[in-house]
């Protein structure tokens, strides 16, 4: 008995594939964005969706004037709590080194580089809470963090990343990008290794990132941002990090000095501890500028 | 060692919710399961990054002078919870609460400071209160 007409078979056959091409188009976004095998590869192809790019004009660039602060604590990937396990799809190295780091945390062993006063490094640097400016203009975007004052430079006047024989791991890393409308693109390489908040996986020197920047609402600025690392991720992983207003009045964000007020110290286990005000070693916020011995200026 | 601080000291145990998030360091010197409620003078509030520091002097029992240091926020992150520098003063007596360091040196991670009018100063608006104890608003 023939059930299907070869006519009829052709067109299931049509359909089918199309609903094999189609599917990362009509699923959801973080679904499509994990068939691109490569961050440039990715970031081109948003270019070329955008007609070339553009770089704005003064009178054409989005208002992101402000002051914001990350939307979910320190999370990478928002849904996911700190300490719990991960949306990323991890190597078998990356892998068993978070799962080590989860377990240290439970016996109470601890530490982040950030206590010996460095910076967060990107893409943690999307996580950090506290205060946040963007100052957008028509040849780069500058995206200020309160923590550690950092500076993180977009550059969108066309250049593309820092040459292979001059380029180095930085702590923010190379970020170029152009204007799909009122949408910010961006690639990012050229980053050290680190680790996306403590509680989360690390990754290598090798990770790379492209994020479209928006404003979704009046308070409301999104980074859709894909992480490539080949050494840690099995696959790319996509998360929406958002950041809201912060609406306290006349707030300003002013100089952070690490290093002002800082007497934390890595154990010999490797975790986490204070010298105290009075031990040996405490390094005294009051008498660090007239330095050790001196007395300090009455307050 | 939490105890022996308790019985020394005659802390109180409270049951306080939230822990003041840190970007800077990791809280596993702290017992965030114990908790110290203290009332002593202000001595110096350092107001700075990465963290601001209270300094309050405790009297013990004993009558021995216990220098008790509370680590808070930065300013910024104090400032939007309401909590100004010029609201701590020393020679101020204050109650203040916080979860202890694990190894009972005498230093603690700031929950609240309750004022002699009253008021509470916390980074938890639910813990926050006016003069008298009254109900605020988060700033």
């Amino acid at each position: 008995m023939q059930v299907f007409s070869p006519r009829t078979a052709a067109g299931v056959a049509i359909i089918i594939v199309h609903i094999f091409l189609f599917l990362p188009h009509t699923a959801a976004a973080q679904d499509y964005e994990k068939w691109y095998k490569q961050s440039e590869q990715h970031f081109l192809e948003l270019k070329q969706k955008a007609g070339g790019g553009a770089t704005l004009t003064w009178n054409q660039l989005p208002d992101w004037t402000g002051i914001w602060s990350h939307d979910g604590g320190t999370r990478f990937d928002p849904r996911i709590p700190n300490y719990s396990p991960t949306s990323a799809k991890l190597t078998p190295e990356y892998r068993a080194k978070f799962e080590k780091k989860l377990a240290d945390q439970k016996r109470g062993i601890e530490w982040d580089h950030l206590s010996y006063c460095l910076p967060a490094g990107f893409p943690r640097w999307i996580t950090e809470p506290f205060l946040r400016e963007f100052i957008v203009r028509p040849e780069e975007v500058w995206w200020i963090n309160e923590q550690q004052s950092e500076v993180r430079r977009i550059y969108t006047d066309g250049r593309g990343h820092v040459p292979e024989d001059e380029a180095y791991p930085t702590w923010t890393g190379d970020s170029i990008g152009f204007w799909d409308g009122d949408t910010l693109v961006v690639h990012t390489i050229n980053n050290k290794e680190g680790q996306y908040n403590r509680g989360q996986p690390d990754y290598s020197d090798k990770v790379s990132t492209v994020e479209r920047i928006r404003k979704v609402g009046a308070d409301v600025i999104e980074d859709d941002i894909t992480v490539y690392d080949p050494l840690s991720l099995v696959e790319p992983w996509h998360v929406v990090n958002r950041y809201v207003r912060v609406k306290t009045p006349d707030l300003r964000i002013n100089m952070w000095s690490c290093e002002e007020n800082n007497n934390v110290v890595k154990t010999p286990d490797g975790s986490t501890q204070f010298i105290l005000k009075g031990e040996k070693g405490y390094k005294d916020p009051n008498s660090l500028i007239t330095g050790p011995g001196e007395t300090p200026a009455a307050k | 060692m939490k105890r022996t601080f308790a019985t020394i000291l005659g802390a109180g145990v409270l049951v306080i919710g939230t822990v003041p998030a840190s970007a800077h360091h990791s809280a596993a010197a702290y017992d965030r399961d114990a908790n110290v409620d203290l009332t002593g003078t202000i001595r110096e509030f350092q107001y700075t990054n990465p963290h601001s520091w209270l300094f309050v002097q405790v009297v013990d029992k004993t009558g021995q002078t216990v220098d008790w240091g509370f680590e808070a926020e930065g300013p910024s992150t104090l400032l939007r919870a309401g909590i100004k520098v010029s609201l701590l003063k020393p020679g101020e007596k204050v109650t203040v609460k916080g979860h202890p360091l694990k190894d009972g040196r005498p230093a603690a991670i700031l929950v609240s400071v309750t004022k002699a009018d009253g008021s509470v100063l916390s980074s938890d608006p639910a813990l926050r209160r006016g003069p008298g104890g009254t109900p605020v608003d988060a700033p």
